[in-house]
Formats: C-alpha cells, sequence, structure tokens
C-alpha cells in the first residue's frame, strides 16, 4: 500500500462559503491525503455537502484556500480538477442510456477492459455495464457513480453521504469498497453523519462542527 | 346595415353566446369573456386608430414597431422573471431576428417598403419571437431546475458548463420551436392561417394570398429558431460562472 503525505492530497483552511446569504462555512479546515479513508463527520445541515462542493468548485468559497497536491485549486481549468478529484453525491443522477453509456462519459476511449475494471474496483459485476442506469436501485447507483468517477482517473474521490440510503449489509460492501481503492493509492474522503461507518471504515476522522 | 356594422354587431353576439353558455354550464367565466371581450374591442379599436395615424405619417410606423417589440419583452420577460435581465434579454431575442427579417422581406421586395407592409410583418414576426422566446425560456428554466442533479453529475464528470447544459438547452429551443412547425406543417390541411384569411377577405387572389402566407411562414420558422437559440445562448452568459460554474438559482437545491 502506497502511503503519500498530506501534500498530496486536499488541503482546506479557513474556508468560508455563504450561500444565498448564509453563512454555511466559516473557518473550515480539512485534509484528505491520498492512500487513506477520511471520514469527514458532521450532523445533517452542518455544511459537509458544501464543503465537498467547494473542493471542486462546484461552489465559491467567500475567504480562505483549498490546494490539491500543493497547488490552489482555483488555478486549476475546473474540468481538469473535477477529472482529478471525483465528487459523488448522496443522490448521484444517471445519465441518459446504459451503464457503459455512463463510465463512457467523456471518456470515448475507454476500452471494455478498462470499464470492467473500474465496475469491479466499485464492487460491481462487469455484466451490469448493459444494464439500464436509470432502472437501478439506489445503492447500484451509487456504486455505478463510484465506477463513472474512477474512469476519469482520479487522485481522490469525495463520496457524500454514500450509505445514506443504504442497509448495513449493503453500506459494509461500499466500506470494503472504499478500503479497496485506498489500497490503489486513493485518498477518499466520505462525508457521513454515521459514526458506526467512519469508526469501521475510515483510517482518520475529521469532525466538521 | 353596413358590412361594418354586421361585424361589430356579429362580435357581440359571439361573446354573448359564449357568457351565456358559461352561465348555462356554471363554468364562472361569464364576467371574464364579457371583459376579454370589451378590451379586445378597445384595444383593436385603439390600434385601428393608431395604425391609421402610422400609415399617414410614415414615421411613426418605427415607433409604434418599436412599441411592439418592448411590450413583447415585456412580456416575455415577466415569464423568465428567475433570469437576471430577462426583460432586457428577452428584447434581444425577440427583436434582432425579427427585424432582421422584417427587413431583409423589404429590402427583396417580398413586400412594399411602406407602413401598410412593413409594420403588420414587423408585427406577426415579433409575435412569433415572442412565442418561442417564451416557450424556449420557460422550457429550459424548468428543465434546468428539474434536472438540477443530472447538470451537476455532468459537471462533476469533467464538462464544461456549456456541455452539461447542452441536452436542456435542445430540449428547450425544440419545444419552443413545435407550435410553429406544426402550424407550417398543417397549413391549408388543418387550418387557414390569418395572413391567408385576411388577403382573401381583402380582394387577393388565392395565389397572391398563398405566396405571402408561405413567406410569412417559412420566415417565422426561422425567426423563431433564431429567437429560441438567441435566448438560450444569452440564458448561458447569465447563468455561467467562472470555474465552469452554475448560477445558484440553477443547482442550490
Amino acid at each position: 500500500m502506497r502511503r503519500s503525505d498530506d501534500s498530496d492530497g486536499i488541503q482546506v483552511r479557513d474556508l468560508r462559503v455563504t450561500l444565498a446569504g448564509r453563512r454555511v462555512l466559516d473557518g473550515v479546515a480539512l485534509s484528505v491525503p491520498c492512500s487513506q479513508v477520511t471520514g469527514l463527520l458532521a450532523p445533517s445541515g452542518a455544511g459537509k455537502s458544501t464543503l465537498l462542493r467547494a473542493c471542486v468548485r462546484l461552489v465559491e468559497a467567500d475567504a480562505g484556500s483549498i490546494t490539491l497536491g500543493g497547488e490552489d485549486i482555483l488555478a486549476l481549468d475546473a474540468r481538469v480538477l473535477r477529472r482529478r478529484v471525483g465528487f459523488v453525491a448522496q443522490s448521484p443522477a444517471m445519465l441518459p442510456g446504459s451503464v457503459a453509456d455512463n463510465l463512457r462519459h467523456g471518456v470515448d476511449s475507454l476500452g471494455d477492459d478498462e470499464l470492467h475494471e473500474a465496475l469491479r474496483a466499485a464492487s460491481l459485476d462487469p455484466a451490469f455495464a448493459g444494464r439500464t442506469a436509470r432502472e437501478l436501485s439506489g445503492g447500484e447507483r451509487a456504486r455505478v457513480a463510484l465506477a463513472r468517477a474512477l474512469t476519469r482517473g482520479p487522485r481522490l474521490l469525495l463520496l457524500d453521504e454514500p450509505t445514506a440510503a443504504l442497509d448495513d449489509a449493503a453500506a459494509a460492501r461500499i466500506g470494503q469498497t472504499l478500503r479497496g481503492l485506498r489500497d490503489r493509492g486513493l485518498g477518499i474522503c466520505v462525508a457521513t453523519h454515521d459514526e458506526r461507518f467512519a469508526e469501521t471504515w475510515a483510517d482518520r476522522r475529521e469532525r466538521l462542527t | 346595415m353596413s358590412s361594418m356594422v354586421a361585424k361589430v354587431v356579429a362580435a357581440v353576439g359571439f361573446a354573448v353566446i359564449a357568457a351565456l353558455l358559461s352561465l348555462r354550464f356554471r363554468l364562472g367565466l361569464a364576467r371574464e369573456i364579457g371583459v376579454a371581450a370589451l378590451r379586445a374591442g378597445a384595444q383593436l379599436a385603439a390600434v385601428g386608430a393608431a395604425i391609421a395615424l402610422v400609415f399617414s405619417e410614415p414615421v411613426l410606423a418605427f415607433a409604434f414597431v418599436a412599441v411592439m417589440a418592448l411590450t413583447a419583452a415585456v412580456t416575455a420577460g415577466g415569464r423568465l422573471r428567475e433570469l437576471p435581465g430577462a426583460r432586457v434579454r428577452a428584447l434581444i431575442a425577440i427583436t434582432v431576428p425579427a427585424l432582421a427579417a422584417t427587413g431583409a422581406l423589404l429590402l427583396v421586395g417580398a413586400f412594399s417598403f411602406t407602413p401598410r407592409s412593413g409594420v403588420p410583418t414587423a408585427g406577426i414576426l415579433i409575435g412569433g419571437a415572442l412565442l418561442a422566446t417564451t416557450l424556449t425560456g420557460r422550457r429550459l428554466l424548468e428543465s434546468l431546475r428539474d434536472e438540477a442533479s443530472e447538470i451537476e453529475a455532468r459537471l462533476c464528470l469533467g464538462d464544461g458548463a456549456r456541455a452539461a447544459l447542452a441536452p436542456a438547452i435542445r430540449r428547450a429551443v425544440t419545444t419552443g420551436l413545435i407550435p410553429v412547425v406544426d402550424q407550417t406543417r398543417s397549413v391549408g390541411l388543418v387550418t387557414l392561417p390569418g395572413t391567408f384569411v385576411g388577403l382573401i377577405l381583402g380582394g387577393a387572389t388565392p395565389a397572391e394570398a398563398a405566396a405571402t402566407q408561405l413567406v410569412v411562414l417559412l420566415a417565422l420558422l426561422a425567426v423563431q429558431l433564431a429567437a429560441g437559440l438567441l435566448l438560450t445562448e444569452l440564458m448561458q452568459r447569465a447563468l455561467i460562472l467562472p470555474g465552469e460554474r452554475l448560477a445558484p438559482l440553477l443547482l442550490e437545491r
């Protein structure tokens, strides 16, 4: 397992975000190193989603800084940033077409082998490739969204409440999947309100207050 | 009874029939029908007087067209309130294609360069552009709200903001064009459109009326498509923020 220092991952310092006139985050810090699973713990409504979105520039910070591998994310092309840092929303939307269409979106050159590997890395059988993406269950969608993010070759993955709608067994499968990805060198940040999940599957925990 | 008086009497008769039907079937529309009929009468009388003035003073034709364009922009802008600067954007989307097409039709001699030809032509094309602008804009705003998570997913997969919006834009432009496409397809089979009927009633030959209707319909098709495309371009400029982000109106839930 490759271990790397914090400078490879994401560093958030003194972040302040205001949305629709409401201060959602103020003075927030977060570290997401590579090759580790970071559990970002906070109750619902504390701003976990906003923090993760800010890390991929879906929302703009008023103050503070976010760096990726030591480089300010504002200096990166947002499209490049979002390929290096995969973000999977709590209820990820499936694009029209098959699971394979979803995984190949924006990466037309993706071969069958790479596609199947991404599915396996997300603990999905390669036979899923032909399924209609919008007909999948919530848990299956979460895995397909994970596989879809992996086809961009990210360094880091940010997952927003990936186990929110899952039973214990399905949540455990997600936890095992995340460990498998961590062992391949990916840095993973799981935003969750589930203390037990973070305790079981995260290598380190940060708390958003 | 003169033809004009007969027309007014017939119009009042139809309004009364509609109001009586509403009363008989308790639709609660009788008052609304009465007010709408009175408004239509007053508005048409006023517009008739104004047009008579415009025909006698050609300079007023430009002012009349400007009022039509501004009214259309205010109407469309009111339907697109969520959009920053909706009225100005609607004004551009409506007037640029409508007035360009009017100018082209007058320049090539399809219609004579007089207020009598220019004002109604501009009016028809502004009206068509208004319809396309409103339908396209509404559909795009709705679809951006309903499909916010899909658009965000596309952004997260590395699409640029324009690429992420492209499917919604295509659907909106298509929706805005449906009425004029259907009208063009069904002309003469299902409906006899206003220009054709007006010219026939005014004494033109059927061939002249058909040729005029054809050029109006196809100009409308082009103007409405251009208006829809222009509006979506102006909407994207308002909604796409630096860093391939979308304005909070779309993605904040």
